[in-house]
């Protein structure tokens, strides 16, 4: 399920990447049906699957952590792309346990 | 971070892709494999998916099936965000990555931008890697996180409450656990 919370369209009115409220967008879990009718593919594009280290890390997040940063000019420049392609990486650092695997 | 991109309200369509580097799993996590990783992420086109099964079966009729070299994903990996309005990629812990693959998935990824000026690319790492990220990327933006005071004290009231034997804490305590660690972190 996971597969499918990472895309998603504004078009479906409802955008929610929970995956028991997004069961209704078929937008939000074509991805996830394409993985699964193809699972030769995707083994072959990689063996590694990310979407399990996404749920342990859902699961364990206190949930607004990092609300703060969300809110921080570099983010919002980072996110809508005013600073064009000299902006497009954001690099986010800090010491181990400060949270920011967690940022929600 | 992935949540908050999907959570939010927007008129555009958006697709992620996350991956997290894990000192644990260097064998597998590759840069080819990490490319692929966040390449199945974004087969949601009908495009792409099609584009997918051609290569698969070329590379399976060549040679049993090999696996993707680094330069083939990249080019799939370019193609398929090319059908896409808007793409984010997120790799958290870039420190855990082995250091010398790391060159070579920072200049996969300055590959990727390249051309899709529109893509928009989220790290996280320890401090320690700023300096080859900004090597790659001379203009990428960088910033320190750290638990704001309020957070750390929202985050060990609710764990408090929590507590199974509440009883076994003191006021005097409870008070203290609640300013001394926020305190500690700060100066950490």
């Amino acid at each position: 399920m996971e597969f499918t919370a990472y895309t998603h369209s504004a078009n479906s009115g409802n955008v929610n990447c929970n995956n028991v409220s997004n069961s209704h967008n078929n937008i939000v879990n074509l991805n996830q049906v394409i993985a699964d009718e193809n699972p030769e593919i995707m083994r072959w594009l990689s063996p590694l699957d990310p979407r399990r280290r996404h749920q342990d890390v859902r699961t364990d997040r206190f949930d607004s952590v990092g609300s703060w940063f969300l809110e921080s000019r570099e983010f919002r420049e980072w996110r809508s792309g005013e600073g064009g392609a000299d902006k497009a990486v954001l690099f986010c650092y800090g010491n181990p346990g400060v949270g920011k695997t967690f940022l929600r | 971070m992935i949540d908050s991109l999907c959570d939010e309200p927007s008129e555009e369509d958006i697709a992620i892709a996350a991956f997290y580097c894990d000192f644990r799993d260097h064998q597998e996590q590759t840069t080819a494999n990490i490319m692929g990783a966040i390449l199945k992420q974004l087969v949601a086109r009908d495009e792409v998916l099609r584009h997918m099964q051609t290569a698969f079966q070329k590379a399976k009729r060549e040679l049993g099936g090999r696996g993707l070299r680094l330069p083939d994903m990249v080019r799939m990996l370019k193609q398929a965000i090319a059908t896409l309005p808007q793409v984010f990629i997120c790799i958290d812990a870039l420190d855990e990555c082995l250091s010398k693959n790391l060159p070579e998935l920072l200049v996969s990824l300055k590959d990727v931008l390249r051309g899709s000026p529109r893509t928009r690319i989220f790290l996280t790492g320890r401090p320690h890697v700023e300096a080859e990220i900004l090597r790659y990327f001379t203009t990428g933006v960088t910033a320190p996180i750290s638990p704001s005071t309020r957070e750390i004290e929202r985050y060990l009231e609710k764990k408090l409450e929590m507590d199974t034997m509440r009883d076994a804490m003191s006021d005097t305590l409870h008070a203290d656990v609640l300013k001394i660690i926020p305190e500690r972190i700060h100066g950490m």
